[in-house]
C-alpha cells in the first residue's frame, strides 16, 4: 500500500487525527458513510481513512523543521491489551505446531500414503534414476492390494487381530472395576496408607518396560515347579469350588471361562491398573469434603455415598480411565498385533506394516467412538 | 457440640432422637468427639456417660419405637461395619500388595541362587547356596557402566527438553485464547490416540535421511544420518513431539488451568510480558506438578524399547539390553545363543540390575510421584 506517499498529501487530516487521536475511529466512520455520497473526493477520503486505520495502530508524528516534512512513527499499542495478549498463545505453542506438523502431521499423511502403495527402500543412486532427489522409500500406488492381503491372503493376521479384540476389551472393563475398587480403599484414611500406595504404584514404573515380559514368563514357565502353591491360591481351583458350592458352575461354559480367566489373571491385572489407581485416586480427592459431611448428617451409608456421590462426581474420568485403558492395552509393545506389525517393518514391508497398523488404528477408533458414545449419556458433567 | 442433651440416648422420648441423629453420628465417626472445643470450661465427660453401645442396643431394641428402632438399627449396622471392614481391608491390601511384590521379591530368590538350583522342588525362597556372581556376570553381559551412562544422559536430555517445552505449549492452551485452539487441542488429543506405531516408519525416514527443505542434499550432496545418534530423541523431545508428548501436553494443560489467575495479573501490572510471568510466576508455582511430569518421563524414557529399537541398531540403553537379555548372556557365557530357561537365573538379576535405579528414585520421590498428581487436580 501507498499510505505513506498519500500521507504527505494529505497532511491536514492526518495532523487532525494526530491531534485527537481519540477521535479517529469517529472520522473512519464518517468517512467510510460520506464516501459514495462524495464521488470526487474518493481518494482524498480513502487515504484519510487509511490513515486513520494507520493511526489506530500507530501514532504518525509529522513535524516540521526547517521547511522539510519529517515523519517520526511513534509505535504505541493499540491493538486491545487482550487481543495482543492472546497473540502470545500462538508463540506459546509454536514449537509444539512446528514439531508436530514435521513429526506427526506428515509422517501420518505419508504412512497412509504407504499403505496404499507397494513400496522400496532405495539408496541414493537408485533413488536418483528413478527420479528421486535423495535416498528415501519409493512408492508405487497398488490399488489396495495391502488391504486386500491382510484380510484375503495373510493368515496370520486376522486370529491376531479378533484374537486381541476379545482379550482387551473384557479386560478392560475388569482393570476398571478393579482399580475404581482400589483407588477408593486407597483414598480412605488408615495406617499404612502411604506405604499401600507406594507398593501399589510400582507396577507404573515397571510395567511399561521390557522387565514385564521377563516377569511374566516367569509365572508361565515355572507353572509346574516351586510357585505352583502360590498361583493355585488366586487360581481356578478357590473360585471354581466357589461357583459350585454356590451352584452356577456349570450353568454356561462361557461364563464359568470368563471367571476363571479373570481370577487366574490377578497377578496381570495388578500389575497393568497402577496408572488407572492413579488417575481415580486424584478424581477422588477432588470430591468436597463438605458433600461427605453432608452426607454424613443425612445419615447415608458408605454404599449409598459411593453410588450417590462419589460415582457421579468421578464419571467424567471414568470415561477418561475406560479410553485410556483401551489405547493402552491395544498400543503396548506386549500386544500380538503390535508385535506383528513391527516384524512386518523390520522385514522392510513398510507399506503393509503401514497398512496393517492403520486397518488396527481404525478399528480402535472405531471401538473407542462406540464406547465414548454410549458412556458419555451416562456421565454426569458437573458444569451443565 | 452440645453435649447435655446426649446423656442416655436410649432412654429419651421419640421426638427428641431425630434431633440427635447428627450429632450422634458424628459421634461414631470421632470416637474423640467429646472432647469438642464448645465444652469450654466445663469437665470433659467420658465417653462411656452417654453412649449406647451396642450391647445396650440390643438390649433395649424391643422397647423403642419404630422410629428408634430404624435409628438404632442404622447405628447398629454402622458400627459392625466400622469394626469389619479395617480387617477386609487390610486383608485385601496386604493380598495385592503380596501379588504385587511378589514377582520382584522372585526375581531376588531366584537371581542369588545357581543356575541349578532353578529346578529343585525342595527350594522355595531361599536358596541353599548364595551366588552373587550372577550379578557380576551379568553386569560385564551387558556393559552395565556404559549402558547406564547412556540411558541416563538420553534420559535426562531428553525429559528436560521434553518437559520444558510441553509445558510451554500447555500452558499456551490452558490461558490463551486464539483462534483454532479448540482444533489444534483436537490434534493434542489425536496425539496421545494414534499408535506410535503408525508413525514410526516415516519419522524414521526422516531421521535416516534428514534434510531440511532439502538444504544438507543441496551443500553436501548427501542427507545426514541421524539414526543412531541420541538427536533422533532429542529433536523431538525438543519440538514436543517425544515419548508420551500428548499426554504431557494435556496434564501441563490441565495443571495450569488449575492455578488461579490473580498470580498472573499481579505480573502483568508490574509490566511483565507474557513469556517472563511464565518463567517467573507461572514456573515456581507449578514447581510440583513439573517435579512430577518429569518423573513421568524420566520413567517412559527409561523403560521405552520400542521407538529406540528402531533408531539405534546398535542396543546401547539397558531397557533394549533386557529385551535381548537372553540371547546377550548366552553369548557371553557359553558363546552361543542358547537356550533362554537356561539362563534364568542371570536373567533376573539383569531385570534386577535395570529396575533398581528407578526403583531407587521412586524410593526418594514417592512423594512427589503420588500426591503431586493428586493436587494438580488431574480430574479437572
Amino acid at each position: 500500500m501507498s499510505d505513506e506517499k498519500n500521507l504527505g498529501k494529505t497532511e491536514e487530516v492526518a495532523a487532525e487525527t494526530i491531534a485527537a487521536p481519540t477521535e479517529s475511529v469517529k472520522t473512519e466512520e464518517t468517512v467510510r458513510e460520506e464516501a459514495p455520497k462524495a464521488a470526487p473526493r474518493v481518494s482524498a477520503h480513502n487515504t484519510a481513512a487509511a490513515a486513520a486505520y494507520n493511526a489506530s495502530n500507530e501514532e504518525v508524528d509529522i513535524r516540521r523543521k526547517g521547511g522539510e516534512k519529517v515523519q517520526v512513527k511513534i509505535k504505541t499499542n493499540k491493538i486491545p491489551y487482550e487481543k495482543k495478549k492472546n497473540l502470545y498463545g500462538y508463540g506459546f505453542i509454536a514449537l509444539w505446531a512446528v514439531g508436530t506438523i514435521w513429526l506427526f502431521i506428515i509422517p501420518v499423511i505419508k504412512s497412509l500414503w504407504y499403505s496404499l502403495c507397494d513400496t522400496w527402500l532405495l539408496d541414493k543412486s537408485e533413488a536418483l534414476l528413478r527420479g528421486m532427489t535423495s535416498a528415501g522409500i519409493y512408492t508405487e500406488w497398488n490399488n489396495f492390494y495391502n488391504f486386500r492381503r491382510a484380510f484375503t491372503i495373510d493368515t496370520n493376521f486376522t486370529p491376531l487381530l479378533t484374537g486381541s479384540l476379545a482379550e482387551i476389551l473384557p479386560q478392560a472393563v475388569v482393570i476398571l472395576i478393579f482399580s475404581l475398587f482400589i483407588a477408593v480403599i486407597l483414598n480412605q484414611k488408615f495406617r499404612g496408607r502411604t506405604l499401600a500406595r507406594a507398593i501399589f504404584f510400582l507396577p507404573v514404573l515397571i510395567a511399561t518396560g521390557p522387565v514385564i515380559s521377563v516377569i511374566n514368563g516367569d509365572m508361565a514357565s515355572q507353572g509346574v515347579s516351586d510357585a505352583a502353591q502360590f498361583s493355585s491360591l488366586f487360581k481356578t481351583d478357590l473360585v471354581s469350588e466357589l461357583m459350585e458350592f454356590i451352584g452356577i458352575y456349570n450353568i454356561n461354559q462361557q461364563f464359568t471361562e470368563f471367571i476363571e480367566n479373570i481370577t487366574s489373571n490377578v497377578l496381570n491385572l495388578v500389575w497393568n491398573s497402577g496408572i488407572q489407581i492413579l488417575i481415580f485416586l486424584s478424581a477422588l480427592q477432588n470430591i468436597p469434603p463438605s458433600a461427605k459431611e453432608a452426607a454424613n448428617m443425612e445419615g447415608a451409608t458408605a454404599w449409598e455415598f459411593f453410588w450417590k456421590i462419589t460415582f457421579p462426581i468421578i464419571s467424567p474420568m471414568i470415561l477418561a480411565n475406560l479410553v485410556y485403558t483401551i489405547i493402552d492395552a491395544f498400543v503396548s509393545t506386549d500386544n500380538e498385533v503390535m508385535r506383528y506389525v513391527l516384524a512386518q517393518s523390520t522385514n522392510w514391508e513398510h507399506g503393509y506394516a503401514a497398512a496393517l497398523a492403520w486397518i488396527y488404528f481404525a478399528i480402535i477408533g472405531a471401538i473407542l467412538g462406540i464406547v465414548c458414545l454410549i458412556i458419555n449419556r451416562f456421565v454426569y458433567y458437573e458444569n451443565e | 457440640m452440645t453435649d447435655n442433651n446426649l446423656n442416655n440416648v436410649a432412654n429419651q422420648p421419640a421426638e427428641n432422637v431425630t434431633e440427635n441423629i447428627a450429632e450422634t453420628i458424628a459421634d461414631i465417626n470421632a470416637g474423640a468427639a467429646v472432647a469438642a472445643p464448645t465444652s469450654g470450661g466445663k469437665p470433659k465427660k467420658k465417653k462411656s456417660d452417654y453412649r449406647v453401645t451396642n450391647f445396650e442396643i440390643i438390649r433395649n431394641y424391643r422397647h423403642y419405637t419404630t422410629k428408634e428402632r430404624k435409628h438404632y438399627k442404622y447405628i447398629f449396622w454402622r458400627r459392625i461395619g466400622s469394626y469389619v471392614w479395617p480387617f477386609f481391608r487390610f486383608v485385601i491390601i496386604f493380598g495385592l500388595s503380596f501379588v504385587i511384590l511378589y514377582p520382584i521379591l522372585y526375581m531376588l530368590s531366584t537371581s542369588l541362587r545357581p543356575q541349578v538350583e532353578m529346578n529343585d522342588p525342595s527350594i522355595m525362597w531361599i536358596p541353599k547356596t548364595i551366588r552373587f556372581e550372577n550379578f557380576v556376570e551379568v553386569w560385564k553381559a551387558i556393559e552395565y557402566p556404559q549402558a547406564l551412562w547412556n540411558t541416563l544422559v538420553l534420559n535426562i536430555v531428553s525429559s528436560v527438553l521434553q518437559v520444558g517445552t510441553c509445558a510451554l505449549t500447555g500452558y499456551g492452551f490452558a490461558r490463551f485464547k486464539f483462534k483454532g485452539k479448540s482444533f489444534l487441542f483436537a490434534i493434542v488429543l489425536l496425539q496421545i490416540i494414534v499408535p506410535v506405531q503408525i508413525i514410526l516408519i516415516p519419522q524414521y525416514m526422516q531421521f535416516r535421511y534428514f534434510d531440511i527443505f532439502g538444504l544438507f542434499n543441496a551443500v553436501f550432496g548427501e542427507t545426514l544420518t541421524l539414526t543412531n545418534t541420541n538427536f533422533a530423541m532429542y529433536i523431538p523431545a525438543l519440538f514436543c513431539n517425544g515419548i508420551r508428548a500428548g499426554l504431557f501436553i494435556y496434564l501441563f494443560r490441565q495443571f495450569f488451568r488449575g492455578l488461579p489467575k490473580e498470580l498472573e495479573d499481579a505480573a502483568y501490572l508490574d509490566g511483565c510480558g507474557p513469556f517472563k510471568t511464565f518463567i517467573s510466576v507461572m514456573v515456581p508455582n507449578a514447581a510440583s506438578s513439573f517435579l512430577t511430569v518429569f518423573i513421568f518421563s524420566i520413567v517412559w524414557y527409561w523403560n521405552d524399547y520400542y521407538v529406540s529399537s528402531m533408531y539405534f541398531s546398535n542396543a546401547n540403553t539397558i531397557s533394549m539390553k533386557i529385551e535381548n537379555i537372553a540371547t546377550t548372556v548366552s553369548l557371553y557365557l557359553t558363546g552361543e545363543v542358547g537356550n533362554a530357561l537356561d539362563f534364568m537365573v542371570w536373567m533376573e538379576a539383569g531385570c534386577l540390575l535395570a529396575i533398581a535405579p528407578i526403583v531407587i528414585m521412586y524410593i526418594f520421590l514417592q512423594r512427589y510421584f503420588t500426591e503431586g498428581i493428586e493436587r494438580a487436580g488431574l480430574a479437572n
